[in-house]
């Protein structure tokens, strides 16, 4: 018997120690489980990257129809990840600043980081400079859900606020009060 | 009948003779020691020789170093070793350079495999990694190479060495830490299991009581760090699966 890589419906390419029953299972020996925990680390950050999946719940690893279901379960060797364990893994990668709990102040729900706010600034701006929409007022709706879908396309709000907010260090950017919100002015900067 | 001489005369004949003789054995000793030294030249040349007309074959074809191996233990030769430093046979052939650079890509793959077989590792995987490592231009490597080169890997006192499991199997631990018995038992099923364990594997098959066999799976788990566990094992409940026993096909 060997462990061999898989192929999802969606066309991602598992890592064959997914077919490897105990990779499931929070291991009790320190360094073992921090091997573990950094590949599925790795694991989701790909798979949400693959899926553009932004947020990732403890209740995922619960529901056979989630979208996470293809990484979280492994229906072939009837193994899928505990709820306990996710909630150690979303933990570590809180610390390592590779998600964030969001909302803030609970530990059910976080936001990935396939992308790190400082990486989606450069896309926004980028996104901003090709579509020709520097210097004009743009709400969040725009940006999220923009007629020509972009990078940028189902962005949650939190996410780009915070992406904004890096971009305005650099006086990139400027939140702006609109009628039904918040906008934001994209600049040039200074280059 | 013998003569024998007798009075003055006869004494000095007897110690002119026993001049003769002397000087008769120190010419053969000197033409003895002289045959030597030229055989042991004339060796030394067809060694040379050998050496630089079967370089390449001796790097590239594992069964040919075999035999250049056998032959040159079987005359007391050792290619490693020799009058200077690294050794001119070593310089003649680059062995030594081979060698040396096959155990440091042992040390890589222990070492990076480290974290998921806890610092021990099968000898066909090692080999595989090895031999992936070293490209498509490395040549063959044999379980022979890797166990001599181990050797070679002894003065730095890191404590890689091979283990026989009951069955045959060799497996090379690169942590300096002492398998029990009970724990090469565990190792040898798990490795005819695929790299599952269990409890009752091991009370059915070593009939080890339970105690026993929990605690030999347990040090390996948190000890050693030689296992992962699976909380969701179908039949037991809980499995054990020694990661230098699973095979990965990627």
């Amino acid at each position: 018997m060997s462990f061999s890589t898989f192929t999802t419906p969606t066309g991602f390419l598992l890592p064959s120690v997914h077919s490897a029953p105990p990779f499931f299972t929070q291991q009790p020996h320190p360094g073992t489980n921090a091997t573990v925990t950094e590949q599925w680390t790795t694991l989701l950050l790909a798979y949400a990257r693959h899926r553009k999946l932004f947020v990732l719940r403890v209740e995922d690893t619960e529901a056979a129809d989630s979208e996470w279901a293809e990484v979280l379960r492994n229906e072939r060797i009837n193994r899928k990840l505990l709820p306990s364990y996710l909630s150690t893994i979303l933990a570590t990668m809180v610390s390592k600043n590779l998600a964030t709990y969001d909302p803030p102040g609970q530990t059910r729900s976080v936001l990935l980081y396939w992308r790190l706010p400082e990486e989606w600034a450069e896309v926004l701006h980028g996104w901003a400079i090709s579509t020709g929409q520097l210097n004009t007022i743009l709400t969040f709706y725009e940006i999220t859900d923009p007629p020509i879908p972009s990078p940028l396309s189902d962005i949650p709000i939190n996410l780009l606020k915070k992406a904004i907010a890096v971009l305005a260090k650099t006086g990139r950017s400027q939140l702006i009060a609109v009628a039904d919100g918040e906008g934001v002015r994209l600049l040039a900067g200074k280059s | 009948m013998h003569r024998r001489g007798v009075g003055l005369a006869a004494f000095d004949r007897q110690e002119q003779s026993k001049r003769s003789f002397a000087e008769l054995s120190t010419q053969l000793s000197q033409s003895q020691v002289d045959h030597l030294h030229a055989q042991l030249n004339q060796f030394r040349t067809a060694l040379a020789r050998f050496a630089t007309t079967h370089r390449d074959s001796i790097r590239r074809d594992p069964a040919f170093r075999h035999a250049f191996q056998q032959m040159c233990s079987s005359i007391g030769v050792d290619p490693l070793a020799g009058p200077r430093k690294g050794g001119w046979w070593a310089e003649m052939l680059g062995l030594g350079d081979w060698q040396y650079e096959l155990g440091v890509q042992i040390v890589d793959v222990c070492v990076s495999t480290r974290e998921i077989n806890g610092g021990l590792i099968e000898m066909e995987e090692l080999i595989r990694l090895v031999s992936k490592l070293r490209g498509v231009g490395g040549g063959e490597i044999t379980e022979d190479d890797i166990v001599r080169s181990i050797k070679t890997l002894h003065p730095l006192g890191v404590g890689y060495q091979v283990v026989s499991l009951a069955d045959g199997r060799k497996m090379v631990r690169s942590v300096v830490k002492e398998l029990d018995e009970d724990q090469a038992v565990v190792l040898a099923i798990a490795q005819q299991e695929g790299g599952r364990i269990v409890e009752d594997t091991l009370v059915r098959r070593k009939g080890w009581t339970r105690g026993r066999a929990r605690a030999a799976l347990e040090n390996m788990l948190l000890r050693d760090g030689l296992c992962w566990l699976d909380e969701q094992d179908e039949e037991c409940g809980k499995a054990y699966w020694v990661t230098s026993a699973m095979k990965w096909d990627a």
